[in-house]
Order: structure tokens, then C-alpha cells, then sequence
């Protein structure tokens, strides 16, 4: 298990190296560097832009220097230092940009995955067990609107239909009298309400694909033939139900692990640009459009690790809760 | 995956939405406020002679009031903190509104897109050395410095600070504070490598750069080896000019500057910085504030002289009055009225909007755009706010052909006034005002007004364009003659308008097609030359002293050949280079004699249709807080933004 874990972690290096290649490559492609959107938006606006400063910008954001050159002071400063670089747009220090929105980013997301589980799972199950029963129909229906209505038209709809009906406008997380104020459980409690909102928006296509997932592994393992045989042999259904087939069934939720641990940091980049949230999301977007290198490689970065770690990580809980793959793995 | 892309069309319809918006800035009375016999300097070529007495004699000191917002702050009393002179607030001329004296408090807060950039803020912040009331008025006062005075030949101007000017931390404001500007700043190779344009002679690429030399305290000196009459716009609005290329605060800067500070402490800053080892200059230019960077976090502590000082950065940035600001009102109340700005970020323009409904906003003008003028005019009352229709201070998309494309049979045929005329002729320019404007603009006087078909078809047969069997256009190298509009994506009315120009260019036999590229494709490819035909706007038809008339647009090489002066591009024509000449002109001249050289160049654009100014007086939606005073709808949206300190809640 040592052995698997240790050569696992190992096999992550190079493929992070190569990641952070691709990724410093792929922001530069466009044509232009941020240099030229930022002084393009200046000129447009109608300001005088200084040939001097914008000379004194490129050194200062060292965009004179060869790509490989950025690259290797980018990697020296965080391998040695721990700094990710000064994100051009915002003038401060990457982590401070991204560390500021962290929080709360990972609040949402995390009471989305567990709301999505708590509702999930269960209607899964209820589902499988109910095959064609009309509930079951009536989840079904419910889980591929959620599937194929994407999330910020939900939104849209959402803040159209309460300002209309209610005159509410849904301007942000917070109400603005506690914007600013400093965290306290006033401040939480202002909240909640307000985050109600975005978690069951970002909570509602990942509870109908949950549900379908659910259902169609549960319906698997019910008609196999441990199944049968454990009833013949009278376990009640209650234990028999969530004793196998449902430990076999919530699997894919363990393997996804490795994508739920990304999207805990960059949230619903769509989503919170439509409910205007505070989140990551949208700072990685906008960072890669106006060509932000540092911001927008050093975030692309870190949700690559945590990939690569969220997928050593389910690996080795599948290990851990299913010996089928566990003997697999310590083979490989 | 869908997710994904709809999150890229979404985001890009939002941008553009946004960019719209940020187009939308504003304009004046400049059209209607052509005569220059009722300009002061009419008389002659000596403009501006001493127009600081009115400044000067208002308010006794001693009666002098601040905001309570300093009452126990222990400052020194405010008549210690403002000049001996302090100006008269004079941001707007008398035709924008009657005065009122405000009364103190309450915070303005806005919105923006852009993680640091405020343009509402900004602009409420500049303060240039002199102002021009309504950003382009007919007059030029003084207004950070105390008085100026021009040599009768136009080359030398002499300037006065104000005595007993304070920086926003109570250093007194000298001479030294300019010297430290000129000689160690612009003057040091190291610091500026590209000496600055504007301040050669007349903004010329050949001209030298000017002289300056310091008289006392107060007073110093700036001249010109030959006349630049347009050198006090160049100081009061061009490029939204403010105090900080000329003036910066020594005090607080001769620490990062080499020659002043102790090589050890220096080096401390460097590295603390993070930059390379004695690489002083970008430690200067990253502590160093230009005007347009009044919001950024380097700001934080930087001393000033705009009405606000920056207290946070962040999501939310917040401004606070700055206890040394140097304007008051008649009644000697010092300004601004509001106490405190803030702005808050926010993902997209929609929401602007949301929030403007929801009365969060209290002035925005960057990201109101016509489309959505009905939508926030039905809840006027409800959210609290007012929708001033100000005018646009410059056009909003304006047609170009690229005169000097790189293809024989297309530069033959472009080149042609008459096809030129003839394009023009056929544009519905009413059409263009109700469908693009929604109403809010008029068919510009500069080029034709009125559509005719018939004289442009002739046109065009005389120019030789022949139609083949489909009825289209052959061009003079036997193929149909297309026009392929490429036009920036940052913009969606530029493809409004394009959809709208295919179809009134049809009846003429002409293909025209139109593509949206990304805003930086699109600059790549105008600068390169390989742009055939595009939409962009020009400020030069309104803010008519800018030497933007689209000239870098729609002839890339002969804009290239002017300003290298003959070593670039190509020579243009001889009309052509007459009108670089008159517009090059109005650096020269006193802004008197500039307005008639203004009617020239208009003029010369009507005569040859160099491009097309299809609107006018375009609209320019602002939304302000109903109780703001102090506002009003007449002038560019931006002259009543410029005049910020102004504005008061009403109670």
C-alpha cells in the first residue's frame, strides 16, 4: 500500500511540471500581452498613455524577457518562495488576490457537495428501489431539468423572478449595510438566506446527475445475485440495502473525489458572475482573458495539484473501501 | 462542456455590454458653442492674462467652514489648511446649472468591472494644474496653480502655485515639488526613455523638448523653441490630464529616488519590493502615482492633491475627503460636500443595472448604455434615482475604409472622392440615429445628411465600378468589389451599426461583409495595416482639439508618415496632408483662433469623405441618486462627473 501511495506521488512531479508548462504556453498564445489590453484601455478611454510608462510597466512586469525566462523566474519564485507573482490586474500579490476570495469560495462549495449528497443519494435510492413507480418518474423529470438547464440561466431566472415578484434585488452575498462589516455572527446570519440562492443553483445539476448516477449503479447491484441470495436467506431489507449494494453504488462518488477538491477553489466561475458572488471563479476567467499571467497560470496551477492530489486521494480511499480495487492497485 | 461555452458567450456579450457602456462617456456644448468672438481671448493672441483675480477675492479668511466629518480630528483650523487663495469652484460653466451651496456628508458610492479602475472615481479625482469648465469649455482658468500667463508669441507660460497649497498629508506644495517633477523625473533618462510627446515643442515628434526654469517659491517657468498655444488644453483636459506629470510630491518620493536617498535605505526598499538588486527605477515607477491610478493600492498613503485620499483597496475601494483640498464654494465652505466615495466590484453589467434598480448606485456613468435607458427610466422613482440623458464627448461609430490598404485596385478606387461621396450618399443616416441611438443622436452636419441613390449610383459608375450579371459591383481588378468589415467585439453597437450599413450600401451594388474580431486582434491588425474596413469611434468630431479624427483608421501609413515625420508609412496626398496640417495647426494656436481652425477641418472632412461621420449630439445616459445637487443634463456626462466635489445629498 506504501509502495503504491509512494509511486503514486512520485508519478505526480512530472506531470506537474509538464502542466505548468502547458499552462504558462497556452495564456501567452493570444496575441498581445496584458500590456497591450490595459494600454488599449487606457487609449480608448481617451487617456494620453506615455510611451516612457508603458517601457517602465514591461520591465517592471519583466514581459521584455524571453517566455522561458518568465517561466523559470515564475517557477524559482514559487518553488523557492513560496510567491506566486503579482497578478498585473489586480497589483497585488497573487495569494492575496486569490486568498481573499478563498473562504468563502469553499464555503459554497462545500455546503453545495453536502446538500447534493443529503438529496442525492437518498432519491437515488428511493428511485432505484421504486423503479417506474410514479416518483420515481416525478425525480426523474425533476433531475433532467437540473441536468439540462444550465445553472446561470437558473439564476437569471431566479433573480428576474424575485425582483419582479418581491422588488429584492439579488445584488451579492452580503445585504450592503454588512459588506463590509467585519465577520460576525450577525454577519453569518445575513447570510445564510442569501446563500441559499447560489448553493441550490450550483446544488441543483450536480443533485440530478447524482440521482442518475445513483440510480442506474443501485439498479445494477440490486439484480445481481448477491442480492437475491441475501433476501432468500432473510436479511431484512433495510440491512440488506445499505450494507452492499448501496456501499458498491456511492463508489463513483469516492472516485470524483478527484474533481470535487478543484471545483472546491474555483467555484461556479458562471454562476457567480451572474449572482454577482465574490468568489474565485470569476477572477480566473477575467485573469485569463485580459492575458493576467501569473494570476490566471498560478490559479490554474494549484486547481492542477489539487486534481492531481484529489485523484491520488479517491484512488487510495477506493483502495481503502473496496478490496476489489485494493488488490488491483497493489499489483500495479 | 456547455457550461463552459456559455459561459464564454455569456461573458463576452457581457463585455460588451460593458464596453458599450465604457464608451459611452459624454459631451458638450461644443457644436453649439462655436462663436469665438464671445471667447476672452478674442482680442488677440495673448490668452489668458492674469484670470486669477476672481479666485482670490471671494472669501475672506476666517470664514472658512468644513465638514463635521474633521470636527475633533485635530487638524489645524481649516483656514490654515486651505491657500491664502483658494479657488472658487469653477468645474462647470453657468449654463449647466445654477449653483447651490451644499450642505456637508453622506457617502457616493458607485460600481466598476475592472478589479482597480474606477472611471467614475477617477475622474472626480483628477485635478489638472489648469481646467477648462465643462472639460472643453471656451475658457481656460486656472485651478491648481493660482495664475498663468502666456508670451504674446505663444512660447513661453509662466505659472503661479497657490501659497499655502497643501499635499493631502499638510506638506506645503513648492516649486521644489515641480523641479523634482521635471529635472529628476521627466528629464532622467532612466526614469522616462521615451521623452513625452506633449511636451515638445507644439506636441511635435521633431520639436525639442521645452525649458524649465524655476523663479521662487511659487512661480517657474515652462517655454518652447517655437509657439504651442495649444499647450494649456494639453495641460487642462487633454488625455484627461491631471496635476501629476508636472507636480509630484518630493517629500514623500525622494526616498526611492537614487539621487536622494541613502544608497543602503534604498536598497532595503528594493528588495522589500521585490525587484532585482539596485533596480531603482521600477521601484520609483511602482510608488510613483499617475493620474490614472488614483484607485490603485499604491495610493494608499500617497499624498495628493484631489478632493478624496484612498483609505482601501479591495473588492470595495473607499475614498476619504482629504482634510487640504484647495476648493470652496461662495459661501467658503471648503469641498467637496460628500465625505466619502466607495466602489464596489462587481461581475457584470447586468448587474449594474440590478443595482442601480435596487438603489445601491449612486452615479454611473461608464456602464449605462441606450438599450437599457427604458428599463431604468420605468424605476426612476422606486430605486430613488434620476436618468440625466448628458451628450456623448465623442461620436460612437464612425465608418472607415482604409485608404491605404495594401492592394493597387482597392486604393484606386477608395482613393476616389466620388466613390467616397458615394458611400456616403447612400447611408440613411436617420435610419442609422433611430436604430442604433433609439433616437438619441442626429444625422452629423460634417458630411451629407440627406440619402440619394440615384447621384451615388452615378457616382459610382462614373469611378468605373461596372455590376455584373447578380447586380454587384465589379471592381477595377475584374473581381466584385467587396467591402469586409472586420470591427472590434469590445463594442456591440459597432456591429449594430454594421448589420445596418450592409443593407444601405445593397441598393448600390456593393458587397459589403462584416466579421466581429477579438479587441486585441483587432488592434494588431490595424496596426499592421491589414484592417480593409472597420467601425470605430473618433473623438476628434467633438472633442475637436484631440488629433483624433480616425486618421491612425483609416490611412494606417499616411498617420505613419506624419508622425515619424517622413520616415514611415507613406506621403499622403495633397489634400490629405492638408488636413494633417490644419489639425496639427490647433497645437499651435491660442484656443480662439483654434475654433476657426475647427470649421476648417470639418471642412475638409466634408469635402472629402475621408471617413464617415455618420451622428451627433449622441446621447450619454447617466444614473445619479435623485438627491444629488448640483447635476444636470446639459454638457458631456463627464464635465458633470469631472465636477464631482460639487455634488451634496440633499436632505
Amino acid at each position: 500500500m506504501l509502495s503504491y501511495i509512494g509511486f503514486r506521488v512520485l508519478q505526480v512531479i512530472p506531470l506537474l511540471f509538464a502542466i505548468s508548462v502547458i499552462v504558462f504556453i497556452i495564456i501567452q498564445l493570444p496575441p498581445g500581452d496584458f500590456l497591450t489590453s490595459y494600454v488599449d484601455q487606457l487609449k480608448l478611454s481617451g487617456n494620453d498613455v506615455d510611451e516612457s510608462m508603458i517601457m517602465n510597466l514591461t520591465s517592471q512586469y519583466a514581459l521584455d524577457k524571453p517566455l522561458y525566462m518568465q517561466y523559470f523566474i515564475w517557477m524559482k519564485n514559487i518553488l523557492l518562495h513560496a510567491d506566486f507573482g503579482t497578478s498585473f490586474q489586480y497589483k497585488m500579490p497573487v495569494s492575496a488576490v486569490i486568498g481573499e476570495r478563498l473562504l468563502l469560495t469553499m464555503a459554497i462549495s462545500f455546503i453545495s457537495m453536502v446538500v447534493i449528497w443529503l438529496i442525492a443519494i437518498p432519491i437515488g435510492i428511493y428511485s432505484s428501489t421504486h423503479p417506474y413507480s410514479p416518483m420515481d418518474y416525478a425525480f426523474s423529470l425533476i433531475g433532467f431539468i437540473g441536468l439540462a438547464i444550465p445553472g446561470f440561466l437558473i439564476a437569471l431566472i431566479l433573480i428576474y423572478t424575485v425582483y419582479s415578484q418581491t422588488g429584492v434585488a439579488i445584488t451579492g452575498l452580503s445585504s450592503p449595510a454588512y459588506a463590509e462589516a467585519p465577520w460576525s455572527m450577525a454577519k453569518v446570519w445575513d447570510m445564510v438566506p442569501r446563500m441559499i440562492i447560489p448553493v441550490v443553483i450550483i446544488g441543483l445539476s450536480g443533485t440530478a446527475g447524482l440521482i442518475r448516477v445513483t440510480r442506474g449503479m443501485m439498479l445494477d447491484e440490486l439484480s445481481k445475485q448477491y442480492v437475491t441470495t441475501a433476501r432468500a436467506k432473510g436479511l431484512s431489507e433495510r440491512k440488506l440495502l445499505w450494507k452492499y449494494p448501496v456501499r458498491t453504488a456511492v463508489n463513483p462518488l469516492i472516485s470524483t473525489v478527484g474533481w470535487t477538491l478543484p471545483t472546491l477553489i474555483s467555484g461556479e466561475a458562471i454562476v457567480s458572475i451572474v449572482l454577482n458572488l465574490p468568489t474565485t471563479g470569476p477572477i480566473l476567467l477575467n485573469a485569463l482573458m485580459v492575458q493576467d499571467m501569473y494570476l490566471a497560470g498560478s490559479f490554474i496551477l494549484i486547481l492542477s495539484v489539487l486534481t492531481v492530489l484529489g485523484t491520488l486521494l479517491s484512488d487510495i480511499l477506493l483502495a481503502v473501501l473496496d478490496p476489489r480495487i485494493r488488490y488491483g492497485g497493489a499489483s500495479a | 462542456m456547455f457550461n463552459k461555452k456559455s459561459a464564454v458567450v455569456f461573458l463576452v456579450l457581457t463585455l460588451i455590454v460593458a464596453l458599450l457602456a465604457g464608451c459611452y462617456g459624454n459631451s458638450a456644448n461644443v457644436t453649439s458653442g462655436n462663436e469665438p468672438s464671445s471667447s476672452p481671448a478674442a482680442g488677440g493672441s495673448s490668452a489668458g492674462a492674469s484670470p486669477s483675480a476672481s479666485a482670490s477675492a471671494v472669501a475672506a479668511p476666517g470664514s472658512f467652514k468644513q465638514s463635521p466629518f474633521f470636527d475633533g480630528k485635530s487638524l489645524p483650523p481649516v483656514a490654515d489648511r486651505l491657500p491664502k487663495a483658494p479657488k472658487l469652484t469653477n468645474e462647470v460653466p453657468d449654463s449647466f446649472y445654477k449653483y447651490e451651496i451644499g450642505t456637508y456628508g453622506g457617502t457616493l458610492r458607485t460600481v466598476r468591472l475592472d478589479p482597480v479602475n474606477d472611471a467614475d472615481l477617477f475622474i472626480i479625482q483628477n485635478e489638472p494644474l489648469v481646467n477648462t469648465p465643462g472639460m472643453l469649455g471656451e475658457e481656460v482658468t486656472p485651478n491648481i496653480v493660482q495664475s498663468y500667463e502666456v508670451s504674446d508669441d505663444q512660447k513661453q507660460f509662466t505659472f503661479t502655485l497657490r501659497d499655502g497649497l497643501k499635499w493631502s498629508d499638510g506638506v506645503p506644495v513648492t516649486t521644489e515639488d515641480v523641479r523634482f517633477a521635471v529635472e529628476d523625473v521627466i528629464f532622467n533618462p532612466e526614469l522616462t526613455p521615451i521623452f513625452p510627446l506633449w511636451l515638445k515643442s507644439a506636441a511635435d515628434e521633431t520639436g525639442t523638448p521645452f525649458k524649465f526654469e524655476v523663479v521662487d517659491n511659487l512661480t517657474f517657468k515652462i517655454s518652447f523653441d517655437k509657439p504651442y498655444g495649444g499647450f494649456l488644453l494639453q495641460l487642462a483636459w487633454q488625455g484627461w490630464r491631471g496635476y501629476n506629470d508636472l507636480l509630484k510630491p518630493k517629500h514623500y518620493l525622494e526616498k526611492f529616488h537614487k539621487k536622494y536617498a541613502d544608497p543602503a535605505e534604498l536598497e532595503k526598499s528594493i528588495k522589500e519590493a521585490g525587484f532585482a538588486q539596485g533596480d531603482w527605477v521600477q521601484l520609483f515607477t511602482s510608488k510613483d502615482l499617475l493620474n490614472t491610478e488614483a484607485t490603485y493600492p499604491k495610493a494608499l498613503g500617497f499624498p495628493v492633491l484631489s478632493p478624496y485620499v484612498l483609505t482601501k483597496t479591495g473588492d470595495v475601494i473607499e475614498f476619504e475627503r482629504n482634510p487640504y483640498y484647495f476648493k470652496i464654494d461662495a459661501a467658503g465652505n471648503q469641498l467637496p460636500y460628500i465625505d466619502k466615495l466607495q466602489s464596489t466590484l462587481v461581475q457584470n453589467t447586468e448587474m449594474v443595472n440590478l443595482k442601480i434598480l435596487a438603489g445601491e448606485v449612486d452615479h454611473s456613468y461608464e456602464f449605462l448604455s441606450i438599450p437599457n435607458v427604458p428599463l431604468i427610466k420605468e424605476k426612476e422613482s422606486e430605486g430613488g434615482f434620476k436618468v440625466y440623458l448628458n451628450t456623448l464627448h465623442r461620436t460612437a461609430n464612425d465608418i472607415h475604409l482604409n485608404l491605404t490598404y495594401n492592394d493597387e485596385a482597392w486604393r484606386k478606387t477608395v482613393r476616389d472622392v466620388r466613390f467616397r461621396k458615394a458611400l456616403d450618399l447612400a447611408l440613411d443616416k436617420d435610419e442609422i440615429a433611430d436604430t442604433v441611438f433609439y433616437g438619441f443622436a442626429k444625422p452629423s452636419s460634417i458630411e451629407n445628411t440627406k440619402r440619394n441613390l440615384d447621384e451615388a449610383n452615378k457616382l459610382l459608375d462614373e469611378v468605373g465600378l461596372k455590376k455584373d450579371a447578380s447586380g454587384y459591383r465589379i471592381g477595377l481588378d475584374g473581381k466584385r468589389f467587396t467591402i469586409p468589415f472586420e470591427v472590434s467585439s469590445q463594442f456591440a453597437d459597432f456591429a449594430t451599426l454594421g448589420e445596418l450599413v450592409i443593407e444601405q450600401w445593397k441598393p448600390l451594388g456593393i458587397e459589403v461583409t462584416l466579421k466581429q474580431i477579438d479587441a486585441k486582434l483587432y488592434d494588431t491588425r490595424n496596426k499592421a495595416n491589414e484592417l480593409k474596413a472597420t467601425i470605430m469611434f473618433t473623438p476628434g468630431p467633438v472633442q475637436w482639439v484631440r488629433e483624433q479624427w480616425g486618421q491612425n483608421i483609416w490611412a494606417p501609413l499616411w498617420d505613419q508618415w506624419w508622425n515619424s515625420g517622413g520616415k514611415k508609412g507613406e506621403e499622403p496626398p495633397k489634400e490629405a496632408l492638408e488636413l494633417f496640417k490644419l489639425i496639427a495647426s490647433l497645437r499651435e494656436l491660442p484656443q480662439a483662433e483654434a475654433l476657426k481652425k475647427r470649421e476648417e477641418i470639418r471642412k475638409n472632412i466634408g469635402d472629402n469623405y475621408w471617413y464617415f461621420i455618420h451622428s451627433e449630439d449622441i446621447a450619454a445616459p447617466v444614473a445619479v441618486n435623485a438627491r444629488i445637487g448640483n447635476i444636470s443634463d446639459t454638457g458631456w456626462g463627464i464635465a458633470h462627473n469631472f465636477a464631482g466635489e460639487q455634488w451634496f445629498f440633499k436632505s
